[in-house]
């Protein structure tokens, strides 16, 4: 007996720190119940996979590039080998930060082909006239155009396409003149051998006023080995007509010469500086994106899922409505059938319910739709062991035990059942929160952790606080546990 | 003790019914293969290939005025500069015309915000606080797909494993066929969904055939432990211990599932609707698997 009641005051003491806990560490809820954006990026490589430095390396640029973004509470997370999530709560705009965080900032150092110095200046003409063309149509855009104007850059798009033998697709004239310019710096960057320095080598980048005229630059700094190939690639290419371009994502920004007195040793110092006609705003973009470092490998947005504010706290409703009236028709249902028994069982449930929602804000585990469906789900099975028991002990009753042995023998056989039924939804829970996604591993983590409180909860709570109710005379008259049975004797 | 199932008289007929089911779903999951647009086992949903889903409610003084899902989608194709975007969309009101609900292959986050504002002008004004996209590329898809097939081999190996090591091998045999015959049942009902009212399914499906699993098992094991238990004190004859531990477990099997279901049909009637199907095909599986663990994986151990 003695035992028992220190069982009592443990179970007590329990249910007092959970409800410590629950008031003092609030429960994280997913999106989908609280409202805003989640984001899943893949990381794209074309050949082998993704290693464990590559996965941490996009992962810390994406998440500089979040920060300044300035976008508030954000969470960045790894899913799996090759996968980030990253979630916006609240009401944020998905786009911005898909804008920001889908471009690469690929930064490519490549020199250029042997005799294609002809090729090269007729493209970078072509380059010209056409971002020429883009900027006057987009200023027309902002006022009214009349069809005269549209019909002189529609001739000089015409003109360009027949230089360059290439016909665009699109449908709207800025598509056809984007498309255009991406084939022109497609094929400038063809003209260009790949090195081995990248925007990998870089360790700072800054920015400054040039001092002829108004324009900016950015400053490269390179890391010690980064230097060195930077020395090694201008050497090869010094007092060559051969010139060095400076890719970003694709696009030439910059394409410079590397004069004679370099030959011996290269440029060294490990520095550089893009001096393509910058704004100081162009320049700030790029600076910020080579600070946060470039990604070293691209990424694409694959998933999407947004969710009003509104709908958010209606699913909390709604899952709060299906919690509670699950918990009282199967409260009913256990007293009916069960009468103090079931009555055990729901207080049993009730500290079921408390040291679950303790444990998700201790762990902690976020809340999320699925999650909740599976601690909806596992209200059921943590039942099962009790039923399981309250039979075995309606037996021994049947078969003219006394209360107390019932009880102690309904336990104690019930057992074995019990813990070896529970390892099968177990194994299930392990595999889904392994294999799963972010969804799934939510609901595997509520079924899983509830399967194993309900192991406490249903063998030693339930044992504990029918103990208690015995020490009472007047809860002792078998036939508040076995209704509707006659009795032999 | 109250119950007197007869399982040895029986036997043919339990077995009779479900083989019937079981060729049920076959055909089901024969049909959904190759005589609809879908040809796949099951009409697969957009977590496995990908599209995009968006919801909205429409802000309306009482009643939201009527409109046909045709006109708005012929109105929408004359403002929208995407033409691309309304190839295969599927627009729907519900909810007395207050909730739109828009079905469209993958769409980039900027196309869907251009999509809910080319709406917006049409049936608006729009609350977008009530908002529910989700924009899935193809290749997440995939990729879900494989991950989903691979979880499900993966759990039912490793109960399989379990039980082999748990029971001797004719209670372990019987008892994982009573398992698959519970998932292949489910599976043929969704299959037989999809072809007569479309219902897809996405991973939470997959979800709900894992715990269908661990469940069925669970409920398998506490009868065939009570047989095992029985046959040791060996009273009676084989068949007829079978017969008696069963209908001593009666009781537990229906009581379980039945506090299950409870909760299960809350978040059916009160839930939200993304855990419809997902619901329904666990309280499925649970019934299935009630009768499964009753009445077939006994009947099969029982000796002519």
């Amino acid at each position: 007996m003695k035992r028992r009641q220190g069982w009592l005051f443990f179970i007590i003491f329990l249910l007092t720190l959970s409800v410590y806990l629950l008031i003092n560490y609030p429960l994280q809820l997913g999106l989908d119940l609280q409202g805003g954006s989640q984001l899943t990026l893949q990381i794209i490589k074309e050949e082998g996979k993704v290693t464990r430095e590559e996965l941490e390396a996009v992962n810390s640029v994406i998440d500089k590039r979040v920060n300044n973004l300035g976008v508030s509470e954000s969470n960045l997370q790894t899913l799996g080998v090759d996968q980030l999530i990253l979630e916006l709560p609240g009401e944020q705009n998905p786009l911005v930060a898909s804008r920001v965080l889908g471009k690469t900032a690929l930064l490519e150092f490549r020199t250029q082909k042997e005799g294609t110095s002809l090729d090269l200046k007729t493209l970078q003409l072509q380059r010209f006239s056409i971002k020429e063309l883009i900027e006057k149509y987009s200023n027309a855009e902002k006022s009214q155009y009349d069809d005269n104007f549209l019909k002189v850059i529609q001739d000089d798009l015409k003109e360009i396409e027949q230089e360059l033998n290439y016909s665009s697709t699109s449908n709207d004239f800025y598509g056809k003149l984007i498309e255009i310019k991406k084939y022109v710096d497609k094929e400038i960057t063809n003209l260009f051998i790949k090195t081995d320095l990248s925007g990998r080598d870089l360790i700072n980048a800054g920015r400054r006023q040039e001092q002829t005229n108004s324009n900016w630059e950015v400053l490269l700094t390179f890391s010690t080995s980064g230097g060195e190939k930077f020395a090694e690639i201008t050497k090869s290419i010094a007092g060559t007509n051969q010139l060095l371009a400076i890719i970003l994502d694709g696009e030439s920004i910059s394409e410079a010469s590397v004069g004679n007195q370099f030959a011996n040793t290269g440029i060294t110092g490990g520095s550089a500086t893009i001096s393509g006609n910058f704004t100081a705003e162009n320049a700030r973009e790029l600076e910020v994106q080579l600070k946060g470092g470039s990604l070293p490998l691209p990424i694409e947005i694959v998933e999407t899922n947004t969710i009003g504010a509104l709908l958010g706290s209606k699913n909390i409703l709604k899952s709060l409505y299906a919690a509670i009236s699950g918990l009282i028709f199967v409260g009913i249902f256990m007293i009916f059938n069960y009468r103090i028994l079931g009555f055990v069982s729901v207080l049993s449930l009730v500290l079921y319910g408390f040291f679950n929602l303790a444990l998700y804000s201790l762990i902690p585990v976020t809340l999320t739709l699925p999650g909740i469906s599976g601690l909806i789900l596992s209200i059921g099975m943590a039942v099962d062991a009790n039923i399981l028991i309250f039979e075995r002990i309606r037996e021994e009753l049947y078969y003219g035990n006394t209360l107390t042995r019932s009880i102690d023998s309904g336990f104690q056989r019930a057992n074995s059942s019990i813990v070896d039924g529970h390892i099968t939804t177990l194994l299930s829970c392990f595999v889904l929160f392994l294999l799963g996604t972010n969804f799934v591993k939510g609901f595997a983590a509520t079924l899983g952790i509830g399967v194993l409180i309900s192991l406490f909860t249903s063998l030693n709570c339930s044992k504990t606080i029918l103990r208690f109710f015995i020490t009472y005379q007047s809860l002792r008259q078998k036939n508040l546990y076995l209704p509707r049975t006659n009795f032999s004797n | 003790m109250n119950y007197n199932l007869e399982l040895i008289k029986n036997k043919k007929k339990i077995i009779g019914f479900s083989t019937f089911l079981i060729l049920l779903s076959l055909l089901g999951i024969l049909y959904s293969s190759f005589n609809t647009s879908y040809k796949k086992p099951i009409n697969l949903g957009m977590d496995f290939v990908g599209g995009s889903e968006l919801r909205i409610e429409r802000v309306c003084e009482a009643e939201c005025s009527n409109f046909s899902s045709d006109s708005v989608l012929k109105n929408l194709s004359e403002i929208s500069k995407n033409k691309k975007v309304l190839n295969n969309i599927k627009l729907q009101f519900q909810n007395n015309n207050k909730l739109i609900s828009i079905r469209t292959p993958y769409l980039s986050i900027e196309e869907s915000n251009n999509l809910i504002s080319n709406l917006d002008n049409i049936v608006g004004p729009l609350n977008y606080e009530s908002k529910d996209s989700r924009l899935i590329g193809p290749k997440l898809g995939k990729r879900l797909l494989t991950n989903c097939v691979t979880s499900l081999l993966v759990s039912l190996f490793a109960i399989s494993l379990y039980i082999t090591i748990r029971f001797d091998k004719k209670y372990a045999f019987f008892a994982l066929l009573a398992l698959f015959h519970d998932l292949l049942i489910v599976f043929g009902i969704f299959s037989w969904f999809g072809i007569i009212l479309s219902v897809e399914v996405n991973s939470l499906f997959a979800v709900s055939l894992l715990t269908i699993a661990g469940y069925s098992v669970n409920d398998t094991v506490v009868i065939f432990d009570r047989i095992r238990e029985n046959l040791k004190s060996n009273k009676e004859g084989y068949n007829e211990t079978i017969q008696l531990s069963v209908n001593e477990s009666f009781r537990r099997t229906t009581f379980t599932s039945i506090t299950t279901l409870i909760p299960l049909l809350s978040i059916i009637l009160f839930g939200s609707y993304s855990l419809f199907w997902f619901s329904l095909s666990l309280s499925l599986g649970i019934i299935v698997g009630s009768y499964s663990s009753i009445l077939l994986a006994p009947s099969l151990l029982l000796k002519d």
